[in-house]
This record gives structure tokens, sequence and C-alpha cells, in this order.
């Protein structure tokens, strides 16, 4: 197998590819990128074995079909030289022999090990039951939205990724760790097709969103029961296998009828909240809400009893309350949130609070409260 | 079934029968026959007992008593089963002050053995002596030369129960069986002398210990000197209740649970709810998986504890167990919180915790120290070169470059301050001026001295009274920070709580969800919340902040099992303090944290007022002391 390419053309589908390899592997082959050469074309993979990223590059010089061929070659040590090599360093990629490959740019050689393409993992068949079209920027916000809520190597496993449940009339994508949820949704048409709700684990999303642009060009979803696969562009394709197990009912903790309703400019609310974080508990990060009329008190207090105090202006007209929250998670729902006036619904002090963008349906925060 | 079971008819077993399968349950091994025997010699009120023993108690067991003796024709009766004079009616039992009560112990040893009785009641003018013969049956009593009391001769135990012989160890292993037996007898009765012998060699030889030095000779006589010397004073009394002993010193532990013995009301126990006190008030002072060592007596009503739980009696019941278990932890938390540095070898917890504070202030006010110095640098490496000519700099008399230490959560800032402003007027001058240093360090010094400086960025070098004091700095100042935490934590009257979103779910058993149902409110109180609408599952609503992104399921459910098990659970609470442990951990000093004098010499102030600082939060030192004596004799100084 051989091929010529330029270290520009490479550097960022090869980077794209890598990101899904962790470097320390007990499956020797698991730590390598899987590169094909047909037509032409130069195919690289990379898989965790749950995540799989595919890109293809078009080869410019013909180099024949003698030439085509497919090999795995350590992706880590593959990358860092491609990546070190200078700007415009044209790259000759050759099989030697059987386990070894040689990459030569001008006066630099590398002699890689390398271990057959046939064991490396294949991607997973999709028998596709729902397959539809989106744009980037749409997914980019759903996910922007709400990724930050998944858990974090949870026993319950099923939390730990984001649920895309396509509804008739539209598309939820949600993420909870138990204590706190986010939802956006999204139009969407499902055209008679059955209604279907998947689990992508967390590294997929991750990866994901970091590939997705801002832009109107669509991308092409496909899924069965146990896959995804998302066709990013003509070149770039990511495929995870799906978390199996069943989301919890998230519509069901939305809190119901709330008639405590705070409306603040987010910008303002935030930066109060990360001043007060300042002295509330370093590792707990307890702060409280006084709620008066049009006026909303936040207080911390760490346990050297060191106090924190803000006063804000805000348009409320309900009762006088007092709730505590983990202030972490006010903010981390507060970044996301794209609008400059927020909308928080309280109920009472041991219900959840909902916070919306003001005037906007389609993005939920809950988060339920601390008792301090 | 077998054909032979299913034709054979219903009868009466033999006596002998009977009675050797009763003695299964009571001689287990030559060291039961020592255990029930000495018991009974005890119960007659007997001051010197003497055991003789051959070939490991297999050949011969003899145990000879001054007690009370018994009367001569109550000679045979005693060796029938279910006699006994120690209790009359089951009332009795429940004020149950003698070891014994079953009467059955000579009859299952004779059923077993052949067997020598000689007595000589106290009221009686000669002793008589009895027999019983293999075929189990009694010679008449006659006469015989002896001292007042009683003596039981066994013989050739297991003779006639071939099965339990093969299972018997060499002499060796049975004879430690029986040393062991001994020595929790030797523990439990003080006023008691004892002397054992083996194969015709006297081997242990206990005088009765009537004061409490004696008593300590005893103990290091049984346990080891080295036990008492890293002993704690126990002596707690309540109304009900009293414990006193000795337990061991955190940094003085076992790797086996072996010495480890609890008396209740003058019975040696071993009973799963006192042992679970005993790890739980050494929690966070032990290393790793290491066993502290104990000598306890626990007094109580005998009212209130059951010990016709098996034929044995090591097992009790308690009427009040959750009562017990807390008194016992409690007790010996606050006698472990006195392992701090202290000037005095005094271990009584009163005493330090009321004086020790207004001592150290008193002492820093009234005089002027002046510290000698011995700066002989011979740099090895470059850090301790660095270290002490910082040190240089800082001891120079212009002192007014010291700072005040700005220790976070310092105790009192105003006393560290009056402290450094004292400190920083040394004299530098050499030293060997042993009068001078020696009037010095009796005036003020404190237990853990003043700082020299900092060794490898690990160690903080201190010289107090007695010579070198060398203390690991990160060990040292993560239990004061680990202190500092669960003061804040304790004092706090409820855990934040984090209301859950997503309830965790658990499917438990009937027995698990009646039993949370049961211990509600002590969930409640560390934070938890239930739901107990499903009938399967147990739905947990609400946890503790502190435990967040621990596995709260498997807590819940350990701690079931605990409550289940024993009654008490303290799985939350440990899990909460491990927590606080890594989270004082993160804040300490770490190694190569470079540290000035004034700085160092606050953290060993702290450590003098910290409860429990003579261990970090894992059971590792913090700290050793190299006397004068010791370093003399690296030096091989006056030899």
């Amino acid at each position: 197998m051989y091929f010529e390419i330029t270290r520009k053309e490479l550097t960022n589908p090869l980077k794209a590819v890598v990101s899904t390899i962790e470097s320390k592997q007990t499956l020797p082959i698991l730590a390598n990128v899987l590169v094909e050469v047909e037509n032409n074309t130069l195919r690289l993979t990379g898989t965790d074995a749950e995540v799989e990223i595919n890109c293809t590059v078009p080869l410019e010089a013909s180099i024949g079909s003698d030439n085509d061929g497919a090999i795995t070659v350590p992706a880590k040590k593959f990358f860092d030289i491609v990546r070190a090599l200078p700007d415009g360093a044209h790259i000759q990629f050759n099989q030697e022999d059987e386990n070894r490959v040689v990459i030569k740019s001008g006066k630099s050689r590398f002699s890689l090990s390398c271990l057959p393409a046939e064991d490396y993992p294949s991607s997973p068949e999709i028998n596709s039951t729902l397959s539809f079209n989106l744009m980037h920027r749409a997914l980019k916000d759903l996910l922007a939205q709400t990724q930050y809520a998944m858990a974090t190597n949870d026993v319950r496993y099923y939390l730990n990724g984001v649920c895309f449940d396509f509804l008739e009339d539209k598309l939820a994508v949600v993420a909870t760790d138990g204590h706190r949820l986010a939802l956006a949704t999204e139009a969407f048409d499902l055209a008679g097709k059955e209604t279907m709700q998947v689990i992508v684990p967390r590294k997929a999303i991750i990866e994901l969103s970091r590939m997705l642009e801002n832009s109107d060009d669509s991308l092409e979803i496909s899924m069965d029961a146990n896959h995804i696969k998302i066709v990013l562009s003509d070149r770039l394709t990511l495929a995870s296998k799906l978390i199996d197990g069943s989301f919890p009912d998230y519509w069901g903790v939305l809190p119901v009828n709330p008639n405590r309703i705070v409306t603040t400019q987010t910008g303002e609310l935030k930066q109060a909240l990360t001043r007060t974080s300042i002295l509330s508990n370093e590792k707990f990060k307890g702060i409280r809400f006084a709620l008066s009329l049009n006026n909303m008190v936040i207080t911390s207090r760490n346990p050297e009893q060191e106090e924190a105090e803000e006063n804000l202006m805000v348009e409320y007209n309900g009762e006088e309350m007092e709730i505590g929250f983990n202030v972490t998670y006010l903010l981390d729902a507060l970044s996301v949130m794209t609008t400059k006036e927020v909308t928080l619904h309280f109920i009472d002090t041991n219900s959840s609070l909902l916070i919306t963008p003001k005037d906007l349906e389609d993005v939920k925060m809950v988060i339920m409260p601390m008792r301090l | 079934m077998p054909y032979a079971i299913r034709n054979s008819h219903i009868q009466h077993l033999p006596t002998l029968v009977a009675n050797q399968i009763a003695a299964g349950e009571v001689v287990e091994r030559p060291a039961s026959v020592v255990k029930e025997l000495l018991e009974n010699s005890l119960d007659a009120g007997a001051t010197e007992v003497e055991i003789e023993i051959e070939k490991g108690g297999i050949n011969l067991i003899r145990v000879r008593d001054n007690g009370c003796g018994i009367r001569v024709n109550e000679l045979a009766l005693a060796l029938n089963r279910h006699t006994t004079s120690k209790i009359k009616c089951i009332e009795d039992l429940e004020s149950l002050s003698s070891l014994g009560f079953r009467g059955e112990a000579l009859a299952s040893i004779a059923a077993v053995a052949r067997l020598t009785l000689i007595s000589h009641f106290h009221e009686a003018n000669t002793g008589y002596t009895l027999q019983i013969n293999d075929i189990q049956e009694m010679s008449e009593p006659v006469p015989i030369a002896s001292p007042v009391g009683t003596c039981i001769e066994v013989h050739e135990l297991f003779y006639n129960t071939p099965a339990r012989r093969r299972f018997l160890r060499t002499p060796q292993t049975e004879f430690n069986h029986i040393q062991e037996t001994v020595k929790k007898l030797a523990l439990s009765c003080f006023n008691v002398g004892f002397s054992l012998k083996h194969n015709r060699k006297v081997l242990t030889s206990l005088p009765p210990a009537t004061t409490e030095s004696l008593q300590q000779q005893r103990i290091a006589k049984l346990c080891g000197q080295e036990f008492l010397e890293h002993t704690l004073d126990v002596h707690e009394d309540r109304e009900a209740l009293q414990l006193h002993g000795w337990i061991s010193m955190p940094t003085y532990s076992r790797s086996q649970a072996n010495m480890q013995y609890f008396f209740l009301n003058g019975r040696f126990i071993r009973d799963k709810l006192i042992n679970h006190a005993v790890r739980q008030a050494y929690r966070d002072v032990l290393y790793r998986d290491r066993h502290a060592c104990y000598v306890l007596y626990l007094t109580l009503d005998p009212k209130l504890v059951d010990v016709n739980v098996h034929p044995t009696k090591h097992e009790v019941r308690f009427a009040e167990s959750e009562q017990v278990h807390h008194f016992i932890v409690a007790t010996l938390q606050r006698h472990l919180a006195t392992t701090m540095p202290k000037t005095e070898e005094n271990t009584q917890p009163q005493s330090i915790v009321a004086t020790e504070p207004e001592k150290i202030t008193k002492n820093t006010e009234s005089t002027l120290p002046s510290l000698t110095y011995h700066i002989q640098p011979k740099p090895t490496r470059s850090a301790v070169q660095e270290t002490l000519q910082t040190y240089q700099t800082l001891a120079a008399p212009n002192s007014s470059k010291i700072t005040v230490p700005q220790v976070s959560n310092a105790f009192e800032s105003e006393k560290t301050e009056n402290f450094t402003e004292k400190i920083t007027v040394p004299q530098v001058s050499n030293a060997f001026e042993s009068e001078k240093t020696e009037n010095f360090t009796e005036a003020i010094m404190p237990p853990l001295g003043y700082a020299l400086g900092q060794l490898l960025g690990i160690y903080i070098l201190a010289e107090n009274k007695k010579g070198l004091v060398l203390v690991d700095m990160h060990a040292a100042h993560e239990r004061i920070t680990y202190e500092q935490l669960k003061v804040v934590w304790q004092t706090k009257k409820n855990n934040d709580v984090q209301q859950l979103l997503v309830p965790e779910t658990l499917s438990l058993n009937d027995q698990e969800i009646a039993t949370a149902k049961q211990y509600e409110t002590f969930f409640k109180r560390l934070g938890f919340k239930f739901d107990f609408s499903d009938k399967k599952h147990l739905l947990i609503l609400e946890v503790p902040n502190v435990l967040q992104k621990t596995n709260i399921g498997t807590l819940v459910q350990d701690v079931l099992a605990d409550l289940i098990y024993l009654g008490v659970s303290d799985r939350i609470e440990e899990q909460i303090l491990t927590k606080l442990a890594s989270i004082a951990c993160h804040r300490s000093v770490r190694a190569n944290h470079q540290l000035n004098l004034a700085e160092m010499n606050n953290l060993l102030r702290q450590m003098e007022h910290t409860e429990r600082s003579n261990q970090c939060n894992h059971g590792r030192p913090t700290w050793i002391q190299l006397t004068q004596k010791e370093l003399d004799a690296l030096f091989m100084r006056g030899k």
C-alpha cells in the first residue's frame, strides 16, 4: 500500500479521527488508526469500540489501483509525526512489509510498526429504522443547551449520555444527572414514522459537538435500536453504539404550573451568582435565594462564617420565599442561555426550579433545590 | 430414607450417650475443660488456683483451688447433669453473679474422660475423694488427706470418643489454647493467684494483684510490657454502666485482632456489637487494616444482659444494645481524642482538655524565650542549605522581618500573634550552654518545643525538653484540617440536603424495606428521605449534599444490612468522614512547601491543641521524638 499527501490535507482529518482513540489500551489494535486507500481516496478510521469516526480525503496524485490497501498504525504516534512536520511538507506513506510502515517527508524518515487491517473492529451495520436530515447549526444548539447536564460515570448508566426523543411533531434532546435536567426541543416532522427514543453515550456527544459546525449545511442521521450514525459531510461520519436503557420520564419532572415567576437579566444574574459563589462552601456550593416584591437577594456562607450578599432588581410580584441551590447547577444552566432575559419559575422551597429563556418554550432547565 | 431408620423405634438415649452428645458442645478441646474447671474454682471463692497440665492436657489436667469445697454427701451429685449450687430458680439467672450456672460442666467432662474429684469442704474435718471409672460408675467417697478446697483431675480426655481425639492438635497447640484460657481468666480476676504448670514445669505464676501496680505487672506479664507502655487508661463511670481498662494507642496496633479482651461483668466475651463499637471508636486513627489491642471491663446490671445464649457463654445479648454500643464508642473516642502532644505523661482526658490551653497561653506570655541555636550547616542537599539560609536570616536579631504566619483558620489569631512576637527575639548563641538551655526549656517549653528548620521539604525539626522532635508536616497539617472540618460538620445540626430530580430506585426485600421504615428518623437525621409507596422498591428522594458523587444506592443497602444484623450502623458517618478526610488532604500543605519558622511553630502549637494529632487521618504517626539519650547512643557519648 502506498500514497502521497500534503501535511495540510492530512492534519485535520487525522486529528478528528484520532480523538476517539484512547491512548491507554489493553487491546493494542484499539490504539491504532485504520488507514485505507481505494479509488484514489484515503479513508481514516478511529474507534474505541463504542464510538467510531471515519473521514475520507481524496488523493491528488494518481497512484494506480495496485497501490490500494489497508493497514493500521499507532494513532498517537502517526498523528504526532504528521503534526510535527513543517507546514508545506509532502508525505509519502509506504507499507514495506507485513509489519512495517515507512513515512517519508523531505529528509525525515519514520518507520512505524503496524497491525493487519482485518483485525480492526469493523463498523456497525445499521439497518436504519429511522433516518432524517438536520442542519448542523440546529443540532449544535440542541447539544450545547443540554450536554452539560449529562452524568459522568453514574451507576445509572442510562444517565451517562444525552437522550434524543423523536416525537411526532418535535425532536426533544434531554440530559440529566439526577440533580438537574436540561431539555431543548426543535420542531421536527416525523412524517408518520414510529416515534423513537435513543440515548447517545457521553463520549459520542462530546466528539459530535466538537465536529459540528455553525452552518446551515445539512447532516444525515440514521439509526436502529443499537446504533446511531451521523454523516456530517460527505467526508466525515460518526457512528456510535447506543446506551441500552430507558431514560427517566423527563416530562414528569418538569414543574407543573409554577406560580412564582421571576424575570431577570441573564448576565446580571450570572455575575451576581459568580460573586456569591466565592463565599459558598468551596466543595458543596450552596447559595440561597430570598424573593420579595421585585427583589431577589442571593446569599452564601462558608464554614469559616464568611458571607456574601447580592441584591438584584427583578420582576416579581409573588409571595416572599426562600430557597437554596447548588450554585454550580445554576451557573451551568445560565451559561448556555442565549437570550438576554431569563425566567425563573418557582413553586415553593421544596420544589424544583424551572429556568427558561424569556418568552421561549423550547429550552427548559430544571434544578432541584438544596436544603441548607 | 434409609431402611434402618424407617424401621427403628423411638426410644430414650442411654444417659452416657446423651452426656457425650452434650459434652460435644461444652468440651471441645482440653482448653474447654480448663475453662470449666477454673470457672468452678473462681465461683467457689478461691484465691489461689494451681493448674497442672501434662501433654497439652490430653494426658492430665489437674486444677486445685482453695475455695469452699464440696460437702461429702454432694460429691456424687455434683457429677450429675443439671446439678449446681449457683442458681436455684430461673429468676436467679437474671441477677447472675457466678460464671457458671448450667450445671453440666462436670457431667460433660466425666462423660468423655476419667475423672477424679478430691474435695475438702471448708466446714468439714477431712477431705474425700471420688472416682468415675470406665463404665461410668462412681466409686464411694473415700476419706483422704487434703487441704480445704477442691482438686479435680481429668485423665485421658476423649478416651471414649475417638472422633474427638482425632481432631486434637499437637500437645503444644492444645497447651497454647489452655494458656490463652488461663490468660483470659487471669485478666478477669486480679484478686486470684494463678499458677500454670506444663509437664511439671511452672510456666506462669501470677500472685494475687490487689494494688494497681500489681495489676499492671500482671497485664505486662500476660500481654507484654510493650502493650502496657502504649496504652491509655480508660475509666468511665455512669450510673448504669461502667467501663474501665486499657486500650492501645493508635500507633501501637497489631495485624491480627488477637489481643482483644473484653470482659462483661467479669466474664470474657466475644461479641460482634462490642467489636463493632471498638472499631468505630478507632475509625480514623488506625492505620489501614490494623487492629487495636485492649483489655476492657464493662460492668452493668446483670438484669440487662442475657448470657444464656450459648453453652460456652462467649456470646451475650444486651437489653439495650444501642445504648451499650454508644457508651463504648463515646468513651473510647473521648480517650483516644487525648492522643496529642502533651507536656506530662498524663492520660486523663479531663485534665488535659481543661488545663492545656491555659498553660500554654500563660507560658508564652510569662517568659521571654532565649532560643539557643546550634547551626553547623553541613549541607548535603541544596534544599537543606536553602532552608537553613532562610532560617538564618529569619533568626537574625532584627526579627522585624518575620511576619505573622497566615495560616488560615488559626486557632486564635491573637494568641498566635503574641506568641510570634515573643519568639522572634531570640539570642542567637552557641549551643552546649546546657544550663541555659535547661532553664529555658523547663520554664516554658511546650510539648513539641520550637522549630529548628525544615528537612527535605517534608519534615519539621524541632527541639523540646527531651531532645529532637521530627514532625511529618503534611500528616500533621492534614489531621489539624480534618479535625477542624469535623468540628464544623458536627456542630451543624442538619446535613445540607440535595433533593433528587430523578430518585434513586433500590429494589429491596421485605425485611430491608421494613428496616428502612423502622429507622426512617435515623436516616432523616443524616439527610436521607425515602418514599415507600412501592412495596418492592425504595425510592431515595433526598441525599446529604456531602455524599454527592458517591454510590448512594450501595451505601443505603449496606447500612440496612448493618441495621438488620447489628441494630446500629455508622457507615454514613464513615462515608462523610472519608469525604472530609479527602478534602482535608487536599487542603493541607504538601511536601516541598517551604515554611518559615513562625509558620512551623504555629503548626506545632496547633498540633498541641488538636485532638488525635499524634496520628494522621490514616493512622500514621505525625511526629516522633528522638531523646537526647537516643541521640547520645548514636554517637557513643557517655559510654
